[in-house]
């Protein structure tokens, strides 16, 4: 006990370790102003992030870390703080959630070629064009939108299909975005040139 | 004593040897001598690996050549919590096609945060001719297709176990694949599928296999279809129900009610989906002789709680929702006196005021009335340093103390400090701690606790805690045991973790997310100690794309014999001793 207090309360500038090189300005300078802008951004945003969170959540959405916002943006970690807060394992999320009788809209997205899904979160879209830019920079595919360019047929292009509830493969936008939610089981990207 | 050990022929040792269960004791014995690390090692048929990462299946299969038995570990704790993005890793197909080949004896497969495809479940199906036990915990990437694969071919399966995991659910019909001469099920949990099943298969099989235990029905068993099941496996010890709810019909509750009473060796009880509160009593009369209860799906009013468990008096472990209330903890630390293990989690955690009237009085209620009480999980809107003193000082046997106050940084509630007394006094006076996790407003001061007391701790949580590198510091220096660390939202960087490094290779695994460690030191890491994976993770693009002083969006370091792994998704990198100079 005694040795421990003593090395807590000795320096812990890392030159006393000839191993390693301490990379000069980034310990510091970079981690207080970061602890500041989480505690800054936490006393300014937190309800409304948290008012946003909870109505996600009561619908039944579980909120991915891998949320496509931070696709296209930097997000701090202060930004994020309350995401996937508190620490609950997602199938009793999930249930809590299920109270509300709302179906999950957390939905697996296959690509043709590519073994590995994700998981994707309708919730986080407001209509079909979302979905697609998330999913084109998720995959790094061109998605062509909607079935009028249906007659696109070439190996450069993809089709996004979504199974629905009996089980059809059906092409993404054929109904309007609130009966898709209600509909779709998983979703699949395949090439237009097979379709 | 060595050269008593040389006087004994090898297969006596070997005969004292099999007496040997646990892993570390093998561990130990495999250190003594080469004599004894070469006999060890051939009679050893059990093998735990907590990281799949750390070791490659042909290490384990050159040293360990008749392996009967292996428990393997994939992602990172913090996955349970979506921490980890999809996609990882912590595939297990590798492992199974090398064992596939070197262990046609292997029995037992336990896999946990593992990726599992159906092709997996199918090799396994084929490829073990004896095989008895599979449990696959938080798993995720297979579907009921490579279910029906191990029901058809695993003619000695006793137990499968399914516990938490993400199942694809195609349809209801692998349970029929289980073959009509198959008897020998011992345990079956299925309560993560979403799936009805058929249910005259489904009483086929409880009819027709005599030793069954255990048995965890999903949610779409309805409970009109309980009692018949019941009445078909009254030797059952563990019953997970179906949906608990249905019309209130006296013949459907005395039908219950009797055939739960003809289950005299019911010792645990999970399930009670949808619960309807009015058919609780028809458990009451096999209360006495639980020990286990899970209410944790559960939505039941205090006033029904409290019935239940004033009629528990042997109960050891209970996981229930916050609806139990401070009043409902008052009545469980009355009645039931050999409790060991409590969880209470929150039945709405995304909102800002409490739904329910559960509060830091509960748990100190627990913690006078129940003297056995070793482990806690509790979820609570408000806590002082005065209550942490109070539990501390009337629970000093607590192994594992995982306290979660649901809104980040919130101090005592009487005074406004911080709680860093209250979770001193906790580490200071449970000396048997192994698990700890922390939450509230926090500074260093509390980090210098957890160091100078928590000698024995062996697995920290900390989320949205501490001031400075000084927290994490006191931490990595002072926790001489600690295995597993885990930390999100903390504004812990460089310096602590350079400082430490060399602690880190005691360590299982360290994970930091959210915090200040720089693309810069990840790499110095990685260079200077090369039996650390030191993985980024990143999502915002190549760390190289960003100025090296630049947090790191996720750090998950862990020992390897194994080297780098090979399986990475592109937004995973690892720092080796080329990356520094690999051009991108």
């Amino acid at each position: 006990m005694g040795r421990a207090a003593h090395s807590s309360s000795s320096s812990i500038d890392s030159s006393s370790h000839p191993d390693l090189l301490l990379p000069v300005p980034a310990g510091s300078s970079s981690s207080s102003s970061l602890s500041q802008k989480i505690n800054g951004n936490y006393g300014n945003s937190h309800i409304n992030t948290r008012t946003d969170l909870s109505t996600d959540l009561r619908l039944g959405l579980s909120i991915s870390p891998s949320s496509h916002s931070d696709l296209s943006s930097t997000s701090t970690p202060g930004e994020e703080a309350l995401i996937n807060w508190p620490p609950i394992k997602s199938i009793l999320r999930s249930r809590l959630a299920g109270k509300a009788d709302h179906p999950s809209l957390f939905v697996k997205v296959y690509m043709e070629g590519i073994p590995i899904g994700r998981k994707l979160n309708l919730f986080a879209h407001d209509g079909y064009a979302a979905l697609i830019t998330t999913l084109s920079l998720m995959f790094k595919a061109t998605i062509l939108s909607g079935p009028e360019e249906n007659h696109v047929h070439s190996d450069k292009y993809h089709v996004l299909t979504y199974e629905d509830q009996e089980g059809d493969w059906m092409l993404v936008g054929d109904v309007p975005w609130e009966i898709f939610l209600t509909t779709v089981k998983r979703l699949k990207i395949t090439r237009a040139d097979r379709c | 004593m060595l050269k008593m050990a040389n006087s004994f022929p090898e297969e006596v040792l070997e005969h004292v040897f099999s007496f040997i269960q646990s892993d570390s004791d093998r561990n130990s014995i495999s250190m003594v001598c080469k004599s004894w690390y070469e006999i060890e090692r051939w009679c050893r048929r059990r093998i735990f690996i907590g990281n799949c990462y750390a070791v490659s299946p042909r290490m384990m299969i050159r040293r360990f050549p008749d392996i009967r038995s292996i428990e393997l570990k994939g992602k990172p704790h913090f996955a349970d919590f979506n921490l980890v993005p999809e996609g990882w890793g912590g595939y297990v197909h590798p492992w199974i096609a090398a064992m596939a080949d070197a262990y046609p004896w292997l029995e037992e497969i336990k896999l946990k945060r593992m990726v599992v495809t159906d092709e997996t479940l199918e090799l396994i199906a084929k490829s073990f001719k004896n095989f008895k036990l599979l449990v696959l915990s938080s798993c995720e990437g297979f579907s009921t297709d490579g279910l029906a694969a191990i029901a058809a071919n695993c003619r000695n399966l006793r137990e499968l176990d399914l516990h938490e995991s993400d199942v694809e659910d195609l349809s209801g019909h692998w349970l029929s694949h289980f073959p009509d001469t198959y008897t020998s099920l011992v345990s079956l949990n299925i309560a993560c599928l979403g799936s009805e099943f058929s249910f005259s298969s489904l009483e086929r099989l409880v009819g027709r296999c005599p030793n069954l235990k255990s048995l965890r029905l999903n949610r779409a068993v309805p409970l009109d279809r309980l009692a018949n099941l019941l009445h078909r496996a009254p030797q059952l010890v563990e019953l997970g129900t179906g949906a608990y709810s249905a019309e209130l019909r006296p013949d459907l509750f005395s039908n219950l009610a009797g055939s739960l009473s003809g289950c005299k060796e019911l010792e645990s009880l999970s399930g009670f989906w949808d619960v309807v509160p009015a058919y609780l009593p028809a458990i009451y009369s096999i209360c006495p002789g639980l020990t286990s209860l899970n209410l944790s799906y559960a939505t039941i009013p205090s006033p029904d709680l409290i019935k239940l468990v004033s009629q528990c008096p042997n109960l050891q472990r209970l996981w229930v929702l916050d609806y139990i209330e401070d009043v409902g903890l008052d009545a469980l630390a009355v009645s039931c006196k050999d409790l060991r293990e409590l969880r209470v989690f929150p039945s709405d955690p995304f909102v800002v005021e409490p739904n329910v009237l559960l509060t830091e009085q509960g748990l100190i209620s627990v913690s006078e009335g129940c003297p056995k009480l070793q482990s806690v999980l509790y979820f609570c809107r408000q806590m002082s340093n005065d209550a942490l003193i109070t539990i501390a000082r009337n629970q000093p046997n607590f192994t594992c103390f995982r306290l979660c106050i649901i809104e980040p940084r919130t101090p005592d509630y009487l005074t406004l400090e911080p709680l860093d007394v209250g979770f001193g006094a906790i580490v200071e006076h449970c000396k048997d701690l192994r698990r700890l996790s922390v939450s509230g407003l926090l500074t260093d001061r509390a980090f210098e606790y957890i160091g100078t007391h928590g000698k024995k701790l062996e697995m920290l949580s900390l989320a949205f805690a501490g001031d400075s590198d000084l927290g994490l510091h006191h931490v990595l220096s002072g926790c001489e045991n600690l295995r597993k660390l885990e930390i999100r939202d903390c504004p812990f960087g460089d310096k602590a973790l350079l400082a430490n490094a060399a602690k880190l290779e005691t360590m299982r695994s360290l994970w930091m997310s959210s915090c200040s460690v720089s693309y810069g030191a990840c790499k110095l890491l990685g260079q200077k100690l090369p039996r650390l994976n030191v993985e980024v993770i990143d999502e915002r693009g190549h760390p190289e794309s960003r100025p090296e002083s630049c947090p790191v969006e996720k750090l998950y370091i862990y020992r390897s014999v194994a080297g780098p792994r090979f399986d990475m998704p592109g937004f995973v990198w690892t720092m080796d001793e080329d990356s520094a100079v690999r051009v991108t």
